[in-house]
C-alpha cells in the first residue's frame, strides 16, 4: 500500500511539469464557459423574440399571449457537459497513455520495479495519481460551471445547485478515471506504444462518439429539421402513445446507447442539471429512481477498467527496452 | 519531379506496410458499409410510424419521406466521413511526419541533396493517393449497399451524385491529413501529435458551428443541419465565423449532391472545403521544422 502511494506521489509531481496537464484544465475551462456564453445569449436572442411577439399580438389587439420561454440556470450547462463528455475522455486517455509510454520511452521500468514489489503495484500506484490529479481538474471544472452560470447567465447560486453540479463533477470523475484505467491497461498490455495511441483513438471515437452518433440518428424524431412529431403536429402524450408500438426498435436503439458509457454519464448528468425535462426542478430521490441503472453502469464499466489495468501489471516486462 | 514521385511511391508502400493505423481504417470502412443500412432501417421505421399515426388519424400531413431519393440513405456517410474519416487522415499525416523522426532517420536525410519541400510535397502526393484509394472504396460500398436496397444499380445522375460527394470528402480528407502532417513536423511528442489535430477537429466541428448556430456540440453529428441563428449575436458570429466551419460545409455542400435538406450555398461550402484543403497542404509543403527533426520520447 505505501509503495503504492510512493508511485502515485512520483506520478504527480511528473504530471505537474507536464504542461498537458494545464492544457487540459483550460480547454475543459473556456469549453464550459464558452458554452455559458452562448446558452445565455440564445436564450436572451427568445426572449427578445418573445417580446417582440408579445408586442405584434398586443398590438393586433388579440388577447390571448404564449408563455414566455422559461430559464431554468443549469441547463445552461449543457454544452459544457457535452464537451467534458467529449474531450474529458480523450484527454484522460492521452494523460494515461502518457503515464506508461513515458517508462518504455526512458527505460525506467527496472528502475521502478526496485522500489515496488510487483508491476500491478506500479500500475496502481499511477492511476491513484491520475485519479487525484482528476479530482483536482474536475473540481475546477465544478467551480468554473458555478461561477459562469452566475456571472453569465446572472443565476442565483444556492445550495441546490453546488449539490448538482458536485454530483455532476463526481460522475465526470469516475466517467475520466473509466478511461485513464483503459490507456494504463491498453499501453501496458501492447508491445509498441504507437499501436496503443491509435487502438485508444478507436475505442474513443467509437464509444464516445461513433455509439451515441447511430442513436442518435436512429431516434425518428431526429428525421426532419425540428423534429418529426412536430412536423406531424402531434402532441407529447400521443407521441408516447404511438412509439409504444415500437418498442423493439427503440429498446435495440437504446440498447445500443447504454453500451457506452458516455451515454450512461450523459443521461445521469442531464437528469441531475436538469438538462432534461423530465428532471427538471425534481428532487435527488427522484432523479435517482429514474437514474440508478446509469450510475450502476458507469460504476461497472470504471470497476472492469481498473480491475483490467490492475491485472495488465503482470505484463509490466513488455515495458522493457528490448 | 523524380523526387516527388520517388517520395510519393514510398510514403504509398510505407503507409501500406504500416499495420498500426489499420484499426482506424477499418472503423472508417465498416462505419461507412453499416451507415447506408442505419439509414434505410431508420427510414423504414419513420414510414411504419407515420402510417400508424395516420391509421390513429392524429395527423393530416403528408409522410416526409414520400419520394425521397435512394441518395437519403447515404446522409449517414456523411457523418462518419467528418467522424472517423477527418480523424483516420489526420492519423494517416501524423504516422508519415514522425516515420522519419522513429527511425531516426530524418537527419540523415537531411545531408542528403533533396529539396525538402519536393520530399514534403511528394509525401504528400503519396497520402492523397493512398486516401484517393480509400474513398474511392467507400463510394463503390456506398454504391452496391444503395443499389442494393433499392432492387436495381442507381441511375447516372444517381452515381455522379456519389462521385461527386467523394471529390469533396477527399478534399476534406487531404485537408486533415495536411494538418497531421504539420502536427507530426512541428511537435515533439508523439502523444501531442496525435492530440493536436483532433482538438483542432474539435474546435472546426464543434466550437465553431455552435458559436454561429447556438448547437449543442453532439447535435451536429447529426446530418440533419442545423439552421444558424439568425438574432442577435449569433447574426454576426456566424458570419464571421462561417469560413472556419468546414465540416458544415462539407455537409451542406454533401447533402445538396445526395439531395437532402440543407441550407446554405452548396458551391460557396464546396470552395471553402477545397480552400481548406489548399492552405493545408501549403502550410504542410512550406512550413520549415528544422527544430523536431529527432525521435519522439515521452
Amino acid at each position: 500500500m505505501n509503495e503504492t502511494l510512493t508511485l502515485a506521489r512520483k506520478e504527480l509531481l511528473d504530471l505537474r511539469h507536464d504542461r498537458i496537464v494545464w492544457i487540459v484544465l483550460g480547454t475543459l475551462g473556456v469549453a464550459v464557459v464558452l458554452s455559458v456564453i452562448v446558452a445565455s445569449l440564445d436564450y436572451r436572442a427568445q426572449l427578445a423574440d418573445y417580446e417582440a411577439y408579445v408586442a405584434q399580438v398586443t398590438a393586433s389587439g388579440s388577447g390571448v399571449t404564449p408563455a414566455a420561454p422559461q430559464l431554468f440556470p443549469l441547463t445552461l450547462l449543457r454544452g459544457g457537459m457535452e464537451y467534458v463528455e467529449v474531450l474529458a475522455a480523450l484527454f484522460a486517455l492521452m494523460i494515461g497513455y502518457g503515464a506508461i509510454a513515458k517508462e518504455r520511452s526512458r527505460g525506467t521500468v527496472d528502475l521502478l520495479l526496485t522500489r515496488a514489489r510487483s508491476g500491478t503495484s506500479i500500475v496502481m500506484g499511477k492511476l491513484a495519481g491520475l485519479a487525484v490529479l482528476w479530482a483536482a481538474i474536475m473540481a475546477a471544472i465544478v467551480v468554473i460551471a458555478l461561477a459562469s452560470v452566475a456571472m453569465i447567465g446572472g443565476a442565483t447560486i444556492g445550495l441546490h445547485e453546488v449539490a448538482r453540479v458536485a454530483l455532476a463533477g463526481v460522475a465526470g470523475w469516475v466517467y475520466v478515471l473509466f478511461w485513464s484505467a483503459v490507456a494504463v491497461a491498453v499501453t501496458t498490455l501492447t508491445r509498441n506504444s504507437t499501436g496503443a495511441l491509435l487502438t485508444l483513438l478507436v475505442a474513443w471515437l467509437v464509444v464516445v462518439l461513433v455509439i451515441p452518433q447511430i442513436g442518435d440518428t436512429m431516434d425518428p424524431d431526429n428525421q426532419v429539421p425540428g423534429g418529426l412529431f412536430k412536423a406531424l403536429a402531434i402532441a407529447k402524450t400521443d407521441e408516447h402513445a404511438v412509439l409504444d408500438h415500437f418498442t423493439a426498435y427503440e429498446s435495440a436503439r437504446n440498447g445500443l446507447e447504454v453500451s457506452s458509457i458516455s451515454k450512461l454519464y450523459e443521461r445521469f448528468t442531464f437528469a441531475t442539471l436538469g438538462i432534461k425535462d423530465t428532471y427538471n426542478g425534481q428532487s435527488l430521490a427522484f432523479i435517482w429512481d429514474g437514474t440508478f441503472r446509469y450510475v450502476y453502469g458507469a460504476l461497472a464499466f470504471t470497476a472492469a477498467a481498473l480491475t483490467l489495468a490492475a491485472a495488465s501489471g503482470r505484463r509490466i516486462h513488455t515495458l522493457r527496452r528490448s | 519531379m523524380s523526387t516527388i514521385l520517388t517520395a510519393a511511391r514510398h510514403e504509398l508502400l510505407a503507409s501500406v506496410r504500416a499495420k498500426a493505423p489499420y484499426a482506424l481504417v477499418a472503423a472508417f470502412l465498416g462505419m461507412v458499409a453499416a451507415s447506408t443500412f442505419i439509414g434505410w432501417r431508420t427510414s423504414v421505421t419513420v414510414t411504419s410510424i407515420y402510417d400508424q399515426v395516420l391509421a390513429d388519424g392524429l395527423t393530416t400531413q403528408p409522410n416526409p419521406f414520400t419520394d425521397v431519393s435512394p441518395l437519403y440513405y447515404v446522409r449517414n456517410t456523411v457523418i462518419y466521413v467528418l467522424l472517423i474519416g477527418s480523424l483516420m487522415a489526420a492519423t494517416l499525416g501524423v504516422q508519415s511526419a514522425l516515420r522519419d523522426r522513429k527511425a531516426e532517420t530524418a537527419a540523415l536525410i537531411g545531408t542528403r541533396p533533396v529539396d525538402g519541400r519536393a520530399l514534403r510535397a511528394g509525401r504528400l502526393l503519396g497520402l492523397g493517393l493512398l486516401l484517393a484509394a480509400l474513398v474511392g472504396i467507400t463510394q463503390i460500398i456506398t454504391w452496391i449497399s444503395v443499389s442494393a436496397l433499392v432492387g436495381g444499380p442507381l441511375s447516372a445522375s444517381e452515381t455522379l451524385a456519389i462521385a461527386g460527394f467523394g471529390v469533396i470528402t477527399w478534399l476534406l480528407l487531404i485537408g486533415f491529413a495536411g494538418i497531421g502532417v504539420l502536427s507530426g513536423r512541428l511537435l515533439r511528442r508523439e502523444r501531442t501529435a496525435l492530440l493536436a489535430p483532433v482538438v483542432a477537429w474539435a474546435v472546426i466541428a464543434f466550437v465553431i458551428p455552435q458559436l454561429g448556430t447556438a448547437a449543442r456540440p453532439v447535435s451536429l453529428l447529426n446530418p440533419v443541419p442545423l439552421p444558424a441563428q439568425d438574432s442577435g449575436a449569433f447574426s454576426w458570429l456566424s458570419q464571421v465565423l462561417s469560413p472556419l466551419a468546414i465540416t458544415e460545409h462539407f455537409k451542406t455542400a454533401s447533402a445538396a449532391l445526395l439531395e437532402s435538406s440543407s441550407t446554405g450555398s452548396p458551391l460557396a461550402s464546396a470552395l471553402i472545403v477545397a480552400l481548406f484543403a489548399c492552405l493545408a497542404l501549403a502550410a504542410a509543403v512550406l512550413i520549415r521544422a528544422d527544430r523536431t527533426t529527432g525521435g519522439t520520447h515521452e
